[in-house]
Formats: C-alpha cells, structure tokens, sequence
C-alpha cells in the first residue's frame, strides 16, 4: 500500500511537472507540494536512497551560486547529485526535485542530495531528511528585517539541531554565525578570508551598528570584508571571530576572482567579493567532503557566470528577450544566442553610462561583433538607445550593417516600439544595468497592452537568489 | 584601388579600452573609398622595420605589460624617429604617447627610459584623470573638436616648449590637469590620452591621418563619407559634456 502511494505520488509529480512546462511555467513547487499531499513522507523515504550525503546549504545571500558551484565539483568527481532548482528552496519545490531526477518507482539511487534550501525551512526539513552537512552562507539582515526576523530564525534553527549529527560549515567572518556553538554531536568548520587589499578599515563608515551575540554591546571592526563580513571584536566580553580553517588567502579581484584555500589555488570568471565568499563557501564545503583538489579547481574555473538575465516577453505575438549585458565577454555571449537564432529579427540595444554601468563604454569594441551584420543572421534592424545611443550606432556601422538599418532613438519606450514595429518574429532587447529595469518595466506594459497572458519565464538558467 | 597596410605593435600587450576600434575604423574608411587594407600584427619576437608600412599605431597597456614594451622598443626603435620625420603616420594612446618622451617616473620614484623622440617627461600620480574629455585640436591648420575618454594617472610635461599638443581642453583633464593641453602632434604623428575609442567618434582625426597614408602613395582620397552617425555620437558626448543634453 505504501509503495502503492509513493509510485502515485511520483507519477502525479512527474505529470504536473510535464504540464507546467507545457503552460510555460517552471513547475517547481506545486508538483512537489501534490506529491507530498498524496504521500506526506514521500521526501523522507526518497531521501533515505541517498547513498553518501545529504547538504544543505541555506543562509541569507550566495545560497544559488554557491549550491551550484559544489554540485559542479561533485559531478566532476563523477558522481550523481539531486540538487533543487535556484528559488525553489522550500519543501514542495525540495519535493519536486527528489521526484524529477527520480524513477517512477523512486528506487533510483544518487550518491548526494544536495538542498538550497530557505532559512526559515530549515527546522521543517530536519524532520524530514537526516543531513551530514550543512552550509550557512551568512546571514545578513536587511531593511526588510525590522520585527527581529532573523534572530527568531536563528533561534528555531539552532533548535533544530540540538540533536543531530551534523557538521556545520559557517562563516567566520559574520559575527552572527557566533550564535552556532558546537554541542554535543555537532562539530563546526569556519570559513573566512585573510586580510585583504579591498577591505575597509574605516570604522566610521555609515554602516549599520553590528552587535555582539553573547552580550549585545556594539562590536568594534578593525576591518570590513564585506558588508558585515570581516574581522571584529567585543570590547565588553572579548568575543571574536572564531579560529578559521578555511582561510581564504591572496585574493585577487579583477575581470575574474582568483583565491587560495589550503594551497589550493582557485580561479573563477565570476567578479565581485560576494562571489569570492561564494566560491570560498563552496570549496570549504566540497573539500570537507573530501572531493580532490583536482575536482574543485577544474568545478570552479569552469562554472560560467551566465550571460545575463534572460528574460522572455510576448508583444503582438512577438517573441521579445530581455538580455542584460555589461562587459565584451558578456556581450559575445548574448550575441550568440542572438545568431543561433534563424528568425527574422530586430535588435534593440540600450548603453548607458551611468556609475553602475561603468563610465567608460569602450568595452564595446572590444566585443566580437564583425560578422554580426552577416545577411544569413537575419537582422533587419538595429536600434540603438540610452544615454550613449550615439556610441552603440557608430559601433554598428562598423560591424558592417548598413546605415539604413541602423536607427537612434535615445528615448527607451520609443526605441523599443520602434524595434517591435517592423517585420520580424524575435526582438533581442540588449541592455547595461541602469537602463535593465525601465526596458522590463516597459516590456511588461507592452505586453499587458497587447492582450496576452503574462509569460515571463527565463530563458535558460534561472533568476540570481 | 589601393592596398595599404597598418601596423599594431603588441597587440598582445597593449591593448586596453577598446583599442581595436581605431584599426577598424581607418580599415573600414578605406573600404568604404574603395581601397583595400590589411593590419599586421607585431610582437616582442618581430623585428621593426616599419619604413614597409602605411602607417603604425600602438595603444595602452598596463604597467607591467609596458614595461616589457618599453625594452623591447629600446633595443629596436632607433630608425623609427627617421620614420617620423620622413611623415609616417601614426597614431600612440596612453602609455604608448608616454613612450615617446625622456623618462617615465612611477610612483615609486623609479625612472624608466622612453624612447627620447620627444623632450617631454610623464610622472606618475594620484588620482588618476578620469573621464570624458573635450578638446579643441589642431589638424591640418584647422580647428576641430574631438571627444573621448581618458583614464590615466600619468601627468605629461611638455620640456620643449615648441612642441605642440594635439588640441586643447575644454572639459577633463589632458596632458596633466594644468596646462590645458592634450596630447601631441608631430607631422603625421599624434599622442593622446583619448581612447574611447579616438578615431570613431573623430571621423575627422581618422581621416587626417588615412590622407597621410594616401598623399605618400600619390593616391586621391576624394570620396566624401555620410559621417551622419559618428557626428550624432560625437555631438551626444560634447552637449552632454557641456550641460545640455540631447
Ligand atoms: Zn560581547
């Protein structure tokens, strides 16, 4: 009877999950959440076939990239993963991961479950599933957390594991992870960067007050990593960051992120210091698992960053793609989804140049765009908008395009329109980050205008956490 | 038609910002007239016999990667000031201009050997000069306006007083913030901090330079572009650089 049930759980799962694409949808929670209505310990008894680890990573930033990054080293250690999709972290979409990988019968078997999973479902999944491992990125608070939030997570969480058997992976440099002390069968690894030459060490910096966690006196910073993360100290109780055993070392921040951890040199196209302290997470995480330097060097330098947002959009039963773009690498990669693509098309390309942008728009020749003007790409326009309209056309005409397919219309609504108003099935809608937001705002108007269902799914890859 | 040819020293090295742009736009307006035109590419490995070409560029690199540079052009770059003198056209952005003068000092007090073409001298300092610049340049005894982008913490100081600058500043920064000049310009030879890059938004600049080419050929360069577009982006970052906006 049992059996019974769990093979009609996973078989409703699977075909909710066939539908949902059909409608366009991601289909990754409600497969789940009907799977478990029908057999409400279907994610234990799934859970239980799991043959080495179960790791959960949760945590306030990072949890996306950082669980993507450690499925990418266990895969290339060769071993098989059930790994949830990006946002679908609570127990119905869990669910609809376990049931999507799985056989119908659920007897399939994987060597890791590894679970993004959200902070405050933490307590419901220990009850469900037995992990060895777990991963708290950080914890920020933000303006949302006005009512004590995150300390009352914190508190149910730490609940939560007083009687596992767990490992804990935390950040040594966020003063909140102190609130995590070893008990009884758990045992605590701390990851954290060394000083390094991006850090502030202005105390007086308009920063939001960081408290201590064992007496509540205001603790004193003599650096900053990042945001709340860096290296501080209690002048009332003596509190500090912990002894770090994953130190991050050498860091270098450039068009790529380059770090050491153990001797083991990392490098990373992603940019940014949070991404460092996601790559740094992931390697303590996959290193504590024992995967070999080998795997997770190899894992890290080919995890690409994605082009952008993709975003899809119908207008006037026009296909439209939304694509942020901000530097050459980015750029080639939008372009060769635009190529690839055999339909006759328009191109709308909006550059800023604001702070957010970057001032300096000389990237653009540095992007491949010689052949994109090629007759057997099928671009029968190209309109070029934003504040620096007038740079984005010159570049055009010199990629060969002819003049008369070239249009400048700094003003982004009707650059947009423009690009919709001719005789193609596809708009690729490019833009720098500052104008990103008023051209979705825009598509998203049009596309309500134009009578249509809302439709906005991504492309490939999913939305950033 | 005529088939010219460009050469790019250390590509590899020196290239920051866009620098390819000002190859494609002096290739793309010879095109455009009907003439053909290739750019060979020239490394630390290759020897500099330059007189073979039309006309030569090289752009900016960082500072290690300049370093190398400079040592290299040391040992081979002694015939190329007769090239200069006999009307070669070329065309150095930033650290490239810097390698012409006496000396660079980094920040550090070391002094490093330039080429010496030129009695001028490049100092290191902070902060860096950054941003859109507008200059009113000097070309061919007319007056032109030409915009960019400059992003340099080298301040040049002209020790020759009768060398003269490209142009002079309206908006940013120039040579070294306090002068008012901006780059230099020597027969067919220009050195600037512009990139942007410089020739596509100054289609005037790109053809001062291709009717260089052309002349030493004793070929016409008659035909008459539509420069509508690149006078559109330049005029976008000129109004904007001088408050209105368009
Ligand atoms: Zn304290």
């Amino acid at each position: 009877m049992k059996r019974l049930k769990i093979i009609l759980a996973i078989m409703l799962g699977k075909l909710l999950i066939r539908l949902s694409r059909l409608l366009g949808n991601q289909g990754s929670n409600f497969p789940g959440a009907w799977g478990l209505r029908i057999y409400p310990g279907l994610l234990r008894e799934m859970a239980s076939r799991i043959r080495r680890e179960i790791v959960v990573v949760t945590g306030t930033n990072g949890k996306t990239t950082t669980s993507n990054m450690i499925a990418a080293v266990l895969r290339e250690q060769g071993y098989s993963v059930i790994h949830n999709r990006a946002g679908a972290n609570m127990l119905p979409g869990i669910a609809t991961a376990f049931i999507e990988q799985n056989n119908v019968l659920g007897l399939k078997e994987f060597d890791y479950a590894l679970l993004e999973t959200d902070e405050a479902t933490i307590p419901a999944l220990l009850r469900e599933v037995k992990p060895r491992m777990m991963l708290i990125t950080n914890f920020f608070r933000d303006q949302l957390d006005r009512y004590g939030e995150l300390d009352r997570i914190i508190t149910v969480i730490n609940e939560s594991l007083k009687d596992q058997i767990i490992k804990l992976i935390l950040n040594g440099d966020d003063p909140l992870s102190l609130c995590f002390t070893s008990s009884g069968a758990q045992s605590i690894a701390y990851f954290g960067f060394e000083p390094t030459r991006y850090d502030v060490l202005d105390n007086r910096e308009s920063r939001e007050g960081r408290f201590c966690v064992c007496c509540g006196s205001e603790l004193d910073y003599s650096r900053y990593h990042y945001a709340q993360l860096g290296e501080y100290s209690c002048q009332n109780c003596g509190n500090r960051n912990p002894e770090i055993e994953f130190k991050g070392q050498d860091l270098e921040l450039t068009d790529k992120i380059i770090l050491r951890v153990k001797d083991l040199r990392l490098e990373s196209p992603y940019q940014g210091f949070y991404n460092a302290y996601n790559i740094l997470a992931a390697a303590a995480v996959a290193k504590s698992l024992g995967m070999s330097d080998e795997a997770i060097r190899n894992a890290i330098h080919d995890y690409r960053p994605r082009a952008g947002r993709m975003e899809e959009f119908s207008i006037d039963s026009k296909r439209v793609v939304l694509i942020l773009v901000k530097n050459p690498i980015g750029l080639n990669q939008s372009l060769s989804a635009v190529k690839d693509d055999i339909n006759p098309k328009s191109v709308f390309f909006a550059l800023n140049d604001n702070a957010a942008d970057g001032r300096d728009i000389s990237w653009i020749w540095d992007a491949d765009l010689e052949n994109l003007a090629l007759e057997e790409h099928n671009i029968r326009k190209v309109v070029c908008s934003g504040i620096r309209s007038g740079d984005i056309a010159v570049r055009f005409k010199y990629t060969g395009f002819d003049t008369s397919l070239i249009m400048i219309e700094s003003d982004l609504e009707a650059g947009i329109c423009d690009a919709l108003n001719c005789p193609v099935s596809v708009i690729y809608v490019l833009s720098t980050y500052t104008a990103l937001f008023d051209c979705r705002k825009i598509l998203l108007k049009l596309q309500k205008r134009s009578g249509q269902h809302p439709l906005i799914q991504p492309v490939r890859g999913q939305v950033v956490d | 038609m005529a088939q010219f040819s460009i050469a790019h020293l250390y590509p590899d090295l020196m290239n920051l910002y866009g620098d390819r742009g000002n190859l494609i736009c002096l290739q793309k307006r010879l095109q455009w007239r009907g003439h053909q035109c290739s750019i060979e590419n020239l490394g630390l490995s290759d020897d500099m016999e330059l007189g073979r070409y039309d006309m030569v560029f090289m752009g900016g690199g960082s500072d290690r990667e300049q370093g190398l540079v400079y040592e290299d052009l040391l040992r081979k770059g002694s015939r190329i000031m007769e090239q200069i003198e006999a009307g070669l056209p070329m065309l150095c952005i930033c650290g490239a201009y810097q390698l012409l003068g006496q000396s660079y000092i980094a920040a550090d007090g070391q002094v490093m050997d330039g080429l010496r073409f030129f009695n001028f001298r490049t100092v290191a300092g902070s902060p860096r000069l950054i941003g859109n610049i507008l200059i009113e340049a000097n070309i061919d005894g007319q007056k032109v306006s030409v915009v960019g982008f400059e992003n340099h913490g080298g301040r040049t100081i002209f020790l020759d007083h009768k060398l003269q600058p490209l142009g002079h500043v309206i908006k940013g920064f120039g040579n070294n913030g306090k002068d008012g000049g901006e780059g230099l310009i020597y027969k067919n030879l220009i050195g600037t901090y512009l990139h942007g890059p410089f020739l596509p938004k100054n289609p005037a600049v790109a053809d001062f330079i291709l009717s260089a080419m052309a002349k030493r050929r004793g070929v016409e360069l008659d035909t008459l572009l539509d420069d509508s577009i690149e006078k559109y982006a330049h005029d976008q970052v000129k109004d904007r650089l001088l408050g209105s906006s368009r």
